[in-house]
């Protein structure tokens, strides 16, 4: 059991706001494929690159909710979003919920670059105990042409 | 599959609905599409020691079957607008989930048809987990 916070601490207060670092997501044929198959998807515009382009598209798309993973490298530290620029008691996190909003269609091959802000931080008493509910905003923007393709919204629940 | 029109649509109009195995064959392939490696979904052990009756079902990968079940319901001519849902409740693997929609409102925004859902996941027994709504562009006939 974690000792119980009056209020938001005054880190938590200042991280509101923040940016967490770019983070760089490769979109590649392999990530789709492996993605499509776990959530099931039938249209081979996810799988098969000769249908894909014959449905005008100019590579393998990428299913909605899809931005690739980020670039992972054991030699580098790992960028820490601006959920972690605060001190907290709580240990254990869920994932809250998801809200996709898809700006523009995604293919293989494209580097996307995130950038995560966090939203709000709100102290709540759930059947856990007290809990933190944090909500923060990432965007996706395609390296090659600039464009916005999507933006996400996370819940985080800290108990 | 046929593509949908805007015209079509009716207020209270369900769009298909998936039922889907939730296997911890599916939950690996999807720690491995997604990135998410938590032993919670793949390691009884662990689950059970994190006080869990069974490896659960990712949260993430409810939500982005409801994103399937929009794209695949709005076909090559429609387009998702947006799309959230809450991970209200845990769903232990090994049973099915039924992932469904159900039109709220139709109406028109920046020239283009629109369509507001009610969104879900719900347990083989009922229980509603993944409350969300949603918003879908469909196309409309000449």
């Amino acid at each position: 059991m974690v000792t119980e916070l009056p209020d938001l601490t005054d880190q938590m207060k200042a991280a509101v706001g923040s940016t967490g670092p770019t983070v760089t997501y490769e979109v590649t044929t392999l990530g789709i494929r492996t993605f499509a198959r776990a959530v099931g998807y039938r249209n081979p515009i996810y799988y098969d690159e000769a249908e894909a382009k014959a449905k005008g598209h100019p590579a393998l798309v990428s299913p909605p909710g899809y931005y690739g993973m980020p670039v992972f490298n054991p030699l580098q530290q790992q960028a820490r979003g601006p959920r972690a620029s605060f001190d907290t008691p709580f240990k254990r996190n869920l994932n809250g919920g998801t809200e996709v909003e898809p700006l523009a269609p995604v293919y293989a091959g494209d580097v996307l670059e995130a950038v995560t802000t966090l939203a709000n931080l709100t102290l709540t008493k759930g059947r856990m105990g007290q809990m933190l509910i944090q909500t923060s905003e990432t965007v996706y923007t395609r390296k090659s042409d600039g464009k916005v393709v999507a933006k996400t919204r996370g819940t985080g629940i800290s108990y | 599959m046929a593509q949908v029109y805007w015209d079509d649509v009716t207020e209270g109009q369900e769009i298909p609905a998936l039922d889907e195995e939730m296997s911890s064959q599916r939950l690996v392939v999807w720690a491995a599409g997604s990135g998410d490696f938590y032993q919670i979904h793949f390691d009884d052990n662990f689950a059970k020691g994190n006080n869990l009756p069974d490896i659960i079902v990712h949260g993430a990968l409810k939500g982005m079957l409801i994103g399937r079940a929009l794209d695949e319901w709005v076909g090559d001519a429609g387009r998702i607008v947006q799309w959230g849902v809450s991970y209200r409740g845990m769903d232990p693997a090994r049973q099915n989930i039924n992932v469904w929609g159900k039109v709220t409102k139709k109406y028109e925004a920046d020239g283009e048809g629109r369509i507001d859902l009610e969104v879900g996941c719900a347990q083989p027994n009922g229980t509603q987990t993944t409350p969300g709504t949603a918003t879908v562009m469909l196309p409309k006939r000449a």
